[in-house]
C-alpha cells in the first residue's frame, strides 16, 4: 500500500518538474497500461529505489541534465529491470539490423501492427519461461525503458524550445509552438534515425532496450511529427514534408497521415471558407508549379550550362550564369525600350528621312547614314502622339518615364539579387581556409573523367598547402614585412599612376578626336574606342603580372586587390569619358549633342566587342597554343573569371549609359552578349583546363554582383540623372528640344494635371521634408538593426562558449562518473564469478528465486557498466579499460552509447547541461556543490543501494 | 517526352511534384532516364541494381558514387539498389530548389562512411581520400593526414567529443558557402 501511496506522489512531482514526465505519463495511458498493476506488480526494494531516485531528481527542479543522464540508466527503472529486458534478446539480435539509417524505414509500416505488450508472437524462447510471464513485471518494465528514451529525446526538444516551467501546472499534451517544435522534432527525427541502432540490435540490448521500444519510440516521435504537421497551414505543412529528411515512401506515409488528420477535422469543422481557401491554394500551388515548368522550358542554353559545369565546375559556370543574366536586363531593357518609346515615334508617321547613302563604316562607327535615326536620341520627336481630345501620347513624358522607371527595375533588382546572394553567400566570420571549406567544395556537377582526376589532385595539392601554410604561419621577421609593404605600396602606386595616365591620355584623345568630327573625318572617331578599348585589354595584363612580384599572405587578398584596381581602371576611363562629354560636348547646344554621345557610346559598345574577341583570342586560344607547343612550363591556360566578368560589368555600364542617348543601343548590346557567350564557350572548350583553385565561388558571384551595383550600376545611374536634372538639351533635335533641362517636362505636366497627381508631387517629390523624414526613418532602421546585429553577434560568441563549455562539462562529469564507478566497485568487492553467474546462466528467473533480492544487486553493475561505457565513449581517448571479463557486455554497448550520446551533440547537450553552472567552479568543488544532476543521480544511486541492502540485510 | 508521360500516371506525377524539390519536367526525365537503364530487360524490376545506377554519367565519376546509392537505397537487403523513388530522392536532394538542411543531411550521411551516426577518424581520412583520389602522388601521408584530421577536428569540433556530429557539421557547412552551390547533381 505504501507503494500506492508513493507512487502517485512521485509521479506528480515529476509531472510538476518537466515535460518529460508528462510524456512518460501519457505513455503510459496511451498503452493502456493500467497504472495500478504496475505499482502492485514491482517489487518493494524496486519501489523505493525509485523513490529515492525520483525524489533526487526532483529536487533539481528542471534541471535537465538529470534528466538527461537519469535516463541513461539511473533514473530509469529499465535498467533495474533490465535483466527482464534480456529476454528479449534472442529475439531482437535475429533481427537483420546493419544500416542505422534504415533501420526505422520497415517500421513506419510496422507501427500499430501491435507492438502489443509482450504480447509479441515471435518472441521465441522468452514465452516459455515461467518467470516470464508469470509476473507482469516485464510489461511495465517495457514500458518505462521506452518512457526513458522518449524522455532523452523529449527533454532536449523541450529545453530547447520552451522550456516548461516547473510552476506551470502539468498539462496533458505539451504545448509545442508549431512551428518551432516542427524543425526540432524534425531535425530529433533525422539524428535519431542516425543514432539510434548503431552496433545493430545487440548494442541496443545491452541498454536495455529492445526492437519494441525503438518502434514505438518512433511511432510517438511521427505521431507528434504528424500533430505538429496538421497544425500548419496545407503550404507550410508541404514544404515541410518535402524538406523531411526521410525517404519517399516514408515521406508519403507521413502525409497521408496529415492528410487523414486534417480530412477528420476537417469533418468536425467544416466550413466553406476553408474549403474555398483550400481549392485557392491548390489552385495557385498549381498555377505555380505549371510556370515553374514553362520557365524550365524557356531555360536558355541548358545543356551547355550543364556541359560547362560538368567539365569546368561551377566557378567557371558562374561567369555563364552572369553572362545569361546580363542578357535577360538587356532583353528587358529592349522591350521597355521599343515598346513605349520606339513603337509610338514609328506610329506618330514622321519617320526619319535619310539622305546619307550607307557605306559600311557607318555599323563601327554610328555616324553618317545612323544619324538620326531610332537609334539616337535624335530620331525622336517632342511631339503628342495622336489627336489631342481623344488619344493622348505624351512622347516627351514617355521617354523620360521609361528609362526612369527601367532604371528603378533594375536597380531593384540588383538590390534584391545581392541581398539574396548576400544573405546565402556572405559567412560572418572568415571561413579562415579551413580543412572544411575545401571538403565541402567538392563540385557533384564535374562529371567528365579527366576533370574528376585533376579536381582531386587539386584538391590533394590545396589540402597539403593549407598544411603547410598552417604551419608557416608568423614566420615572417620585420624587415621582410617592410620589404612586402613597401612592394604593395610601389604598386599600388604604380596601378593608379597607369590609370590615371590611361584617363589623362583619353581625355585628350577625345578632345582630338571632336576636331576630327568638326573636320568630318569619320574614321578618326574610332581613335578613341580604339584606345580605350586598348587600355581595357592591356592594363589588365600589366597588372596580372605585378602578381608575380607581390606576395599576399592571404589568396584572396591577391584576388581583391586585382579586382579593386582593374574595376578602378575601367571606372575612372568611364568617368573622364562622361566628364568629357557632360563638360565640353554637352555645351554646343547647335549640334545634337545627345546624338553624338550615343555615338560615341555605339562606338565604344562596338569597338568593345571585338576587342572582347580579340582578347578571348589572345587570352586564351594564343596562350593555349604557346603553352602546348612553345613554352610547355605555361601549360593551358585557366578561363580567367575574374577578368571575364569585370569586362561584363564595365559593358553593362556602357550599355545603361546609353540608355538615355541611345534608346536602342541595347539591341547591338544584346546582339554582342550572345555572340559572346558561343565564343567564350568554343574558347573555353577548347583552349582552357579547370581553375586549380576551387572553392568561393559563390562568395566570388556575391562580389561580382554588388561591383555591378555600386560602381557601374550606381554610376551609369548618376550619369543619366545629371543629364536629366541639369543639362540643357539641344535645341534643334529630340524630344526634349526647347526645354530648360528634360526634367521640366514632368512640371510642365504637373501644369496640366489633375489636383491629386500634383499634390503627391508638390508634397512628396519635391518636398524637403518629406525625404527628411524618410532619411531619418532610414537612420532609425539601419542603427536598430546594426545594435540587432550585434546584439547578435555577441550572442554567438556566448553560445559557442557555452557550447564549448558544456562538452568540457560533460567529458569531466563522465570521467568523475567513471571514477566513482570504479571504486564502488572496488570497494563493494563482489566476486566476479557470481556476476558471471548471475547473467549469463538464470538471470531471467530472479524473479521467480525466493533469494532474487538477494541477487539484484549484483545484477545491476554490469547493465549500468554497459550505460557508462557507452557515455565514456564520448570522451576522446579515454576508452575505459575493460577491466573485468564479464563486462564484455559493455564492449559492444559501446557502438550505441557511442552514437546516441554525441549525436545529442549541440542540441542534447544544451539540454543537458544548461544551468550547471560555470565549469570554473564545478571543477574546484564539484562534490560538496553539486552542480549537476549527473552527480546528484549518481548519488542517489549510491543511496538507493544502500538503502536496499538495507532492506535486504 | 510524351512517351513517358503517358506511363507516369498522373496522380502520381502530382504526389512526386508535392513530395520533392523537383519539377514536372525534371520527374520526367527522371523517369525516362530511370527506364532507359532497365529496358531491355523484359520485365523491368522496380529496383535498379547498384552498378546499373552507377553507370549513369552523372554518377559516373563521382568519387562518392557507391555512398550515394547506399544512403539513398531503401533495399533490405543493402546492396545500394535503388527504386524510381529512391532516385527521386536522390536527384531531389540533389537539386537545385533543395534546402541547405535537406543536403547537409544527406551530406552527412554520404560522408559517415561506416554508418555510426557521427564523423570519426575513420570516416574523415576516408573522406579525404575519396576526395584525394587514390593515386601515390596525390594521396596524403600518414602525418600530413594525422595534421589535417586535427585541424578538421579543431575547427568544428565544438563540444569536443572526438567525432563530428550532424549539428556540428551543418554549422560547419552553413559557414562554407560553397557548398550549397556544388552540392548538385543534374540529369
Amino acid at each position: 500500500m505504501r507503494c500506492k501511496r508513493l507512487y502517485p506522489e512521485e509521479e506528480t512531482a515529476g509531472l510538476a518538474v518537466c515535460s518529460r514526465d508528462t510524456i512518460a505519463y501519457r505513455l503510459f495511458h496511451r498503452n493502456e497500461i493500467a497504472f495500478d498493476s504496475f505499482v502492485e506488480t514491482q517489487t518493494r526494494h524496486q519501489r523505493v529505489r525509485r523513490h529515492h531516485i525520483w525524489k533526487h531528481s526532483t529536487e533539481q527542479k528542471c534541471q535537465p541534465m538529470s534528466h538527461y543522464y537519469s535516463n541513461e540508466g539511473i533514473g530509469n527503472p529499465a535498467y533495474y529491470e533490465s535483466d527482464t529486458l534480456e529476454v528479449d534478446r534472442g529475439f531482437s539480435r535475429g533481427f537483420p539490423h546493419s544500416n542505422p539509417y534504415d533501420a526505422g524505414q520497415g517500421s513506419w509500416h510496422v507501427m500499430g501492427a501491435g507492438v502489443g505488450m509482450g504480447s509479441g508472437g515471435g518472441r521465441g524462447p522468452a514465452e516459455m519461461l515461467p518467470a516470464y510471464s508469470a509476473a507482469t513485471v516485464p510489461t511495465p518494465s517495457v514500458g518505462v525503458s521506452r518512457g526513458g528514451w522518449r524522455e532523452s529525446w523529449r527533454d532536449s526538444a523541450s529545453v530547447l524550445i520552451s522550456p516548461v516551467h516547473p510552476s506551470n501546472p502539468p498539462t496533458e499534451t505539451p504545448r509545442w509552438q508549431p512551428q518551432q517544435s516542427y524543425t526540432v522534432s524534425m531535425r530529433l527525427l533525422g539524428s535519431r534515425r542516425m543514432s539510434l541502432f548503431p552496433g545493430g540490435a545487440a548494442a541496443l540490448d545491452r541498454l536495455g532496450l529492445t526492437e519494441e521500444d525503438i518502434q514505438d519510440e518512433m511511432e510517438n516521435e511521427e505521431q507528434d511529427l504528424v500533430k505538429n504537421l496538421v497544425a500548419m497551414s496545407t503550404k507550410d505543412s508541404d514544404t515541410a514534408i518535402r524538406g523531411l529528411p526521410m525517404s519517399f515512401s516514408e515521406k508519403k506515409y507521413i502525409r497521408s497521415q496529415v492528410l487523414a488528420h486534417r480530412s477528420t477535422k476537417q469533418k468536425h469543422q467544416f466550413t466553406c471558407c476553408a474549403d474555398c481557401s483550400g481549392q485557392i491554394s491548390m489552385f495557385v500551388r498549381r498555377l505555380r508549379a505549371g510556370s515553374g515548368s514553362v520557365r524550365q522550358a524557356l531555360a536558355l542554353w541548358q545543356g551547355f550550362m550543364k556541359e560547362v559545369s560538368g567539365k569546368f565546375g561551377s566557378g567557371v559556370l558562374s561567369y555563364f550564369l552572369f553572362l545569361k543574366w546580363l542578357l535577360m536586363f538587356n532583353v528587358f531593357s529592349f522591350l521597355v525600350n521599343f515598346g513605349f518609346i520606339t513603337i509610338p515615334q514609328l506610329v506618330s508617321g514622321d519617320a526619319f528621312t535619310n539622305t546619307a547613302k550607307f557605306n559600311g563604316l557607318e555599323l563601327l562607327t554610328g555616324m553618317g547614314f545612323f544619324n538620326n535615326t531610332i537609334m539616337f536620341y535624335g530620331g525622336y520627336s517632342a511631339d503628342v502622339v495622336g489627336q489631342p481630345p481623344n488619344a493622348i501620347y505624351n512622347m516627351q513624358l514617355a521617354y523620360l518615364l521609361t528609362i526612369a522607371v527601367y532604371m528603378v527595375l533594375c536597380g531593384g533588382s540588383l538590390i534584391y539579387s545581392m541581398a539574396t546572394s548576400f544573405k546565402s553567400n556572405f559567412v560572418l566570420e572568415g571561413a579562415s581556409g579551413g580543412a572544411w571549406t575545401l571538403l565541402c567544395s567538392w563540385d557533384f556537377r564535374v562529371v567528365n573523367e579527366r576533370a574528376v582526376r585533376q579536381r582531386k589532385a587539386n584538391l590533394a595539392v590545396q589540402l597539403k598547402e593549407s598544411l603547410s601554410e598552417k604551419a608557416q604561419q608568423d614566420q615572417l621577421s620585420s624587415s621582410e614585412k617592410l620589404k612586402r609593404v613597401g612592394v604593395h605600396l610601389a604598386i599600388w602606386l604604380l596601378a593608379t599612376g597607369l590609370a590615371i595616365g590611361a584617363c589623362a591620355a583619353i581625355y585628350f584623345l577625345s578632345a582630338y578626336e571632336q576636331k576630327q568630327i568638326v573636320k568630318g573625318s569619320d574614321a578618326a572617331t574610332l581613335l578613341v574606342p580604339f584606345v580605350v578599348s586598348l587600355v581595357n585589354l592591356v592594363v589588365p595584363l600589366i597588372y596580372s603580372l605585378f602578381n608575380k612580384i607581390e606576395h599576399f599572405s592571404n589568396p584572396r587578398m591577391q584576388v581583391y586587390a586585382v579586382i579593386i584596381r582593374n574595376v578602378f581602371l575601367k571606372m575612372s576611363i568611364l568617368g573622364i569619358l562622361c566628364y568629357y562629354w557632360m563638360n565640353n560636348v554637352a555645351h554646343k547646344p547647335d549640334t545634337c549633342w545627345e546624338s553624338s554621345v550615343g555615338q560615341s557610346l555605339y562606338r565604344l559598345v562596338v569597338v568593345d566587342f571585338f576587342f572582347l574577341l580579340l582578347g578571348s583570342f589572345f587570352g586564351e586560344f594564343l596562350s593555349n597554343v604557346i603553352g602546348t607547343t612553345c613554352v610547355p612550363s605555361l601549360g593551358v591556360p585557366e578561363f580567367d573569371i575574374a577578368r571575364n566578368v569585370l569586362d561584363l560589368i564595365y559593358s553593362q555600364t556602357l550599355a545603361w549609359i546609353s540608355l538615355y542617348f541611345s534608346p536602342l543601343l541595347t539591341v547591338i548590346q544584346i546582339f554582342k552578349f550572345f555572340i559572346l557567350f558561343y565564343v567564350k564557350k568554343v574558347s573555353l572548350m577548347h583552349n582552357c583546363q579547370p581553375p586549380r583553385k576551387s572553392g568561393r565561388a559563390a562568395q566570388m558571384q556575391t562580389i561580382f554582383i554588388a561591383l555591378l551595383f555600386l560602381p557601374s550600376y550606381v554610376g551609369a545611374l548618376s550619369v543619366v540623372a545629371y543629364t536629366v536634372w541639369s543639362l540643357k538639351p539641344s535645341a534643334s533635335c529630340g524630344p526634349f528640344r526647347g526645354l530648360r533641362n528634360p526634367f521640366a517636362v514632368v512640371e510642365k505636366w504637373m501644369a496640366v494635371e489633375q489636383d491629386w497627381v500634383v499634390w503627391i508631387y508638390e508634397q512628396v517629390i519635391r518636398s524637403e521634408l518629406f525625404f527628411f523624414l524618410i532619411s531619418l526613418i532610414v537612420l532609425v532602421l539601419t542603427y536598430f538593426f546594426w545594435q540587432l546585429k550585434e546584439g547578435r553577434r555577441l550572442l554567438i560568441i556566448q553560445l559557442r562558449q557555452r557550447i564549448a563549455n558544456e562538452g568540457k562539462d560533460k567529458a569531466f562529469l563522465l570521467e568523475k562518473l567513471q571514477k566513482l564507478q570504479k571504486s564502488n566497485r572496488s570497494s563493494a568487492g563482489k566476486p566476479k564469478t557470481r556476476m558471471n553467474n548471475q547473467r549469463n546462466v538464470s538471470n531471467r528467473q530472479w524473479y521467480a528465486e525466493p533469494g532474487h533480492e538477494e541477487a539484484l544487486p549484483d545484477s545491476r553493475p554490469p547493465i549500468s557498466e554497459s550505460g557508462f561505457g557507452g557515455m565514456r565513449a564520448a570522451i576522446p581517448g579515454s576508452r575505459p579499460p575493460m577491466s573485468e571479463s564479464g563486462f564484455g557486455v559493455s564492449e559492444s554497448g559501446f557502438g550505441g552509447m557511442r552514437a546516441a550520446v554525441p549525436d545529442m551533440g549541440l542540441n542534447g547537450l544544451r539540454a543537458a547541461v544548461p544551468q550547471s553552472g560555470p565549469p570554473a567552479q564545478l571543477r574546484a568543488d564539484p562534490a560538496s556543490s553539486t552542480p549537476s544532476g549527473l552527480i546528484q543521480a549518481m548519488l542517489a544511486r549510491q543511496q538507493a543501494e544502500q538503502d536496499d541492502d538495507d532492506y535486504d540485510y | 517526352m510524351g512517351g513517358s508521360a503517358s506511363q507516369l500516371p498522373k496522380e502520381q506525377l502530382a504526389e512526386y511534384q508535392e513530395l520533392t524539390f523537383l519539377s514536372k519536367q525534371e520527374i520526367l526525365l527522371a523517369h525516362k532516364r530511370f527506364n532507359e537503364l532497365t529496358k531491355d530487360e523484359r520485365n523491368p524490376p522496380t529496383r535498379v541494381p547498384m552498378d546499373k545506377i552507377l553507370a549513369l554519367p552523372e554518377l559516373k565519376s563521382n568519387p562518392f558514387r557507391k555512398r550515394i546509392c547506399h544512403v539513398f537505397s531503401t533495399s533490405e537487403v543493402k546492396d545500394g539498389s535503388l527504386t524510381f523513388e529512391d532516385f527521386l530522392d536522390l536527384l531531389s536532394a540533389f537539386s537545385d530548389s533543395a534546402t541547405l538542411e535537406i543536403k547537409s543531411h544527406y551530406a552527412f550521411r554520404i560522408f559517415d562512411f561506416d554508418d555510426d551516426g557521427t564523423l570519426d577518424g575513420g570516416d574523415l581520412e576516408k573522406l579525404v581520400n575519396c576526395l584525394t583520389g587514390d593515386t601515390d602522388d596525390t594521396r596524403l601521408t600518414q602525418e600530413e593526414m594525422r595534421q589535417l584530421i586535427t585541424n578538421i577536428l579543431e575547427e568544428s569540433d565544438i563540444d569536443k567529443d572526438g567525432t563530428v556530429n550532424l549539428s556540428e557539421f551543418q554549422h560547419v557547412i552553413s559557414r562554407s558557402p560553397d557548398f550549397v552551390s556544388s552540392f548538385k547533381i543534374v540529369l
